[in-house]
């Protein structure tokens, strides 16, 4: 089976030799074919000069072609649940587990077993495939997870005195006082989140991303103002929303 | 572009987005139509059944069968009991025959006595096996295992695939022997194959402790129009467009209508009947699981639901319970069919669910005519199975087990000769009831045509 880089070379070489087979210019003497008669000394036609690909009308600039080739796939169930075990601690998955049920009745995790399914894991004993796209329930299950290591994940590293490098996710110090971030200062808090979820700078995403993170946070900060005791504050409230926002992201999905 | 990918992908999203059918964008996108009006419950009794106290009844002793009897079986709670001689000290069961009608049972039959037009009985199937593996997935998929593996999809798949491909969920298995194999079947149509319907509600069931419903919202709807934005960026857009339609749906996935069909609690409230006080001992889940299939069609939210029951495999003194076991489960079949005539079906105006929903029950296979040195049954190559279903004939036995050994006897005249009926021609006749060309799916198997309504 060829591989995608084989594809691209092969494609690139028809390409380029497509274009270099263009018919020369018009300023080029004309090719003159000899009459051909038996016994004759058939001459050799001039030299074609090559033709810088540039000059030709329409390639002044050559594009360059970085679009995948194949459509977005499905990241494994497995490899996801590695990627909230390695995201939110590395704990083993059952110590994980034990975290994000907690002690408190707040009914925010079950048991990784009781997911599987709707993540899509197979089961080969009966011969239940892997679940190749997405579906509602994926995704149900999806918000129930991520609500689960968001809410704790604050709860250990904002509600408690952890120190900022010994943070599970939310590595980065919060205005003394609950004073309102500044956008700069949201952004900045932002991009940390950003790279360790989706593995890249938040400035390298759609220019419409930080804004509308920074609206969800807004929203969730002003939803919380007068939260009771047991309930999140507002920046508690608004870096759950944009830590699920992350990891329930589509590109941390597909891939 | 390959529009068939593009449309399911679409659908995809909007049957999630839906939720119910009836959701404009739901129809907009949808394949062309199926018959998908037909509603599915697929029930394996688990572990290999006594049929001689229930679906094919004997209560002589005759060749190697020893009947049930008050020696071996505890009759209090059998509420069809009725004594019959046997020996000097023991006794054994009438035989029930519902009136006008030509069926038999034994009194583990139940509450499904009083139904008999309802009913199609298939016994003498051939099973050809004792090991419950074997049986469990022959039953299913009308294929023996092969290396210990299953080779063909099974009968819940098969009907999703035809017309649950639209469904929210084409197939929800508690635990069924479901299979998902072959080269046709639809990527929709993998089975939701779940312990429990419980499980289910814990995937939709969420903590408002630290943050609210409002903030899984905002989140929900800043991520849908990420997934726009995503998807108006990409070449490859179908996978991403799918991801936002069905965030789109989720709203609707965690509504409360919706929930409520998957927690006992509320299914408890809705279906009060499947829920009797005191608890059935041995088929609890099975109340819930057939409240889980009348609430969850009358949304039209699921096409097949397939699950298995408690077990019936009594090899030694438990052997005891084996009718009160059976009576359970035909119990509750007995009120979903109830329920079923009283459901209004969610996209017929004017019509019930039970006028479009059939019932298969099957089970591994049956126990040995003897009783052992333990006082139980093992397990016998014969099998029974039952079906409740208005494309069926009713009032209906079909195929024999012969008098002295309660092996399968011919049935008559198949395409390969004369020979017992067996688990293929079952589900042969039970797809081909829809219409669907029966070898699509199955190697083996001739459609019954006389078990079929015209």
């Amino acid at each position: 089976m060829k591989t995608t880089l084989q594809r691209a070379s092969i494609a690139a070489l028809v390409f380029t030799l497509g274009c270099n087979s263009t018919p020369a210019p018009a300023t080029n003497p004309p090719v003159t074919t000899p009459p051909v008669d038996a016994g004759a000394v058939v001459t050799r036609p001039p030299e074609v000069t090559p033709t810088p690909v540039t000059e030709i009308p329409g390639h002044e600039v050559l594009a360059q072609d970085r679009a995948p080739k194949e459509p977005p796939r499905l990241m494994p169930a497995e490899t996801l649940i590695r990627s909230y075990i390695s995201l939110f601690g590395g704990l083993s998955p059952q110590a994980l587990q034990v975290r994000l049920r907690g002690a408190t009745s707040d009914n925010l995790f079950d048991t990784w077993g009781d997911y599987l399914s709707a993540l899509g894991v197979p089961d080969y004993a009966v011969d239940i495939p892997r679940a190749p796209q997405t579906n509602a329930l994926m995704l149900a299950a999806f918000e129930r997870i991520g609500v689960a290591l968001c809410e704790r994940a604050v709860l250990n590293d904002l509600r408690g005195a952890v120190a900022t490098n010994d943070r599970v996710l939310f590595r980065f110090e919060l205005p003394a006082g609950g004073r309102a971030l500044t956008d700069e200062e949201f952004g900045a808090r932002f991009d940390v989140l950003h790279r360790r979820i989706l593995g890249y700078p938040a400035a390298l995403a759609p220019e419409s991303r930080i804004p509308r993170f920074r609206a969800l946070y807004q929203g969730a900060v002003t939803r919380h103002a007068d939260a009771g005791a047991r309930s999140f504050n507002g920046p508690e409230a608004g870096w759950a929303s944009v830590c699920e926002g992350l990891v329930r992201h589509p590109e941390f999905h597909l891939y | 572009m390959d529009t068939r990918r593009r449309t399911f992908l679409k659908v995809l999203g909007g049957a999630a987005g839906a939720g119910i059918a009836s959701q404009p964008l739901f129809r907009a996108f949808a394949d062309p139509p199926v018959a998908s009006d037909e509603f599915f419950v697929l029930i394996h009794a688990s572990g290999g059944w006594d049929v001689t106290l229930s679906l094919d009844p004997r209560n002589e002793r005759r060749g190697i069968i020893e009947p049930g009897s008050t020696d071996t079986i505890d009759t209090a709670p059998i509420r069809l009991w009725r004594d019959a001689p046997l020996d000097a000290d023991s006794s054994t069961f009438e035989i029930l025959r519902p009136s006008g009608s030509s069926l038999r049972f034994g009194p583990a039959i139940g509450a499904l006595a009083e139904m008999p037009d309802r009913l199609t009985v298939i016994n003498g199937l051939a099973m050809n096996t004792v090991s419950h593996p074997d049986g469990t997935f022959f039953a299913a998929t009308g294929r023996h295992l092969a290396g210990g593996k299953p080779v063909a999809a099974s009968i819940d798949t098969m009907l999703a695939n035809e017309f649950g491909r639209e469904s929210l969920l084409p197939t929800v298995s508690v635990g069924y022997p479901s299979t998902y194999v072959g080269d046709d079947l639809d990527a929709r149509v993998s089975p939701l194959r779940v312990s429990s319907v419980d499980t289910l509600s814990k995937m939709l069931n969420r903590g408002n402790v630290n943050t609210t419903a409002a903030d899984r919202l905002a989140v929900t709807a800043m991520l849908t129009e990420e997934a726009r934005d995503l998807a108006a960026r990409s070449w490859y857009r179908d996978e991403i467009e799918g991801f936002g339609l069905q965030l789109q749906a989720l709203p609707r996935m965690l509504s409360p209508d919706v929930q409520s069909i998957f927690n006992a609690t509320s299914l408890a409230a809705a279906q009060p009947t499947f829920f009797p006080t005191p608890a059935k001992r041995f088929q609890a889940r099975a109340g819930v699981n057939c409240a889980f299939a009348v609430e969850a069609m009358k949304r039209n939210l699921v096409r097949c639901v397939s699950f298995s029951t408690a077990s019936h495999d009594t090899h030694s003194n438990n052997y005891r319970s084996q009718p009160l076991i059976q009576q359970e489960l035909f119990d509750t079949i007995a009120a979903l069919v109830r329920a079923l005539d009283a459901a209004p079906h969610p996209t017929r105006t004017g019509r019930r669910l039970a006028d479009h929903t059939h019932i298969m029950v099957v089970s591994d296979f049956c126990r040995t005519p003897q009783i052992n040195l333990t006082l139980g049954r093992d397990h016998y190559p014969n099998g029974s199975a039952l079906v409740i279903s208005p494309k069926f004939v009713g009032n209906t036995s079909f195929g024999r087990a012969d008098d002295d050994q309660m092996l399968p006897a011919n049935a008559g005249t198949f395409a390969d000769g004369a020979r017992a009926v067996a688990p293929p021609d079952l589900l042969a006749t039970f797809v081909s009831a829809f219409g669907v060309n029966p070898r699509k799916y199955l190697r083996d198997g001739d459609v019954i045509r006389s078990l079929l309504r015209a």
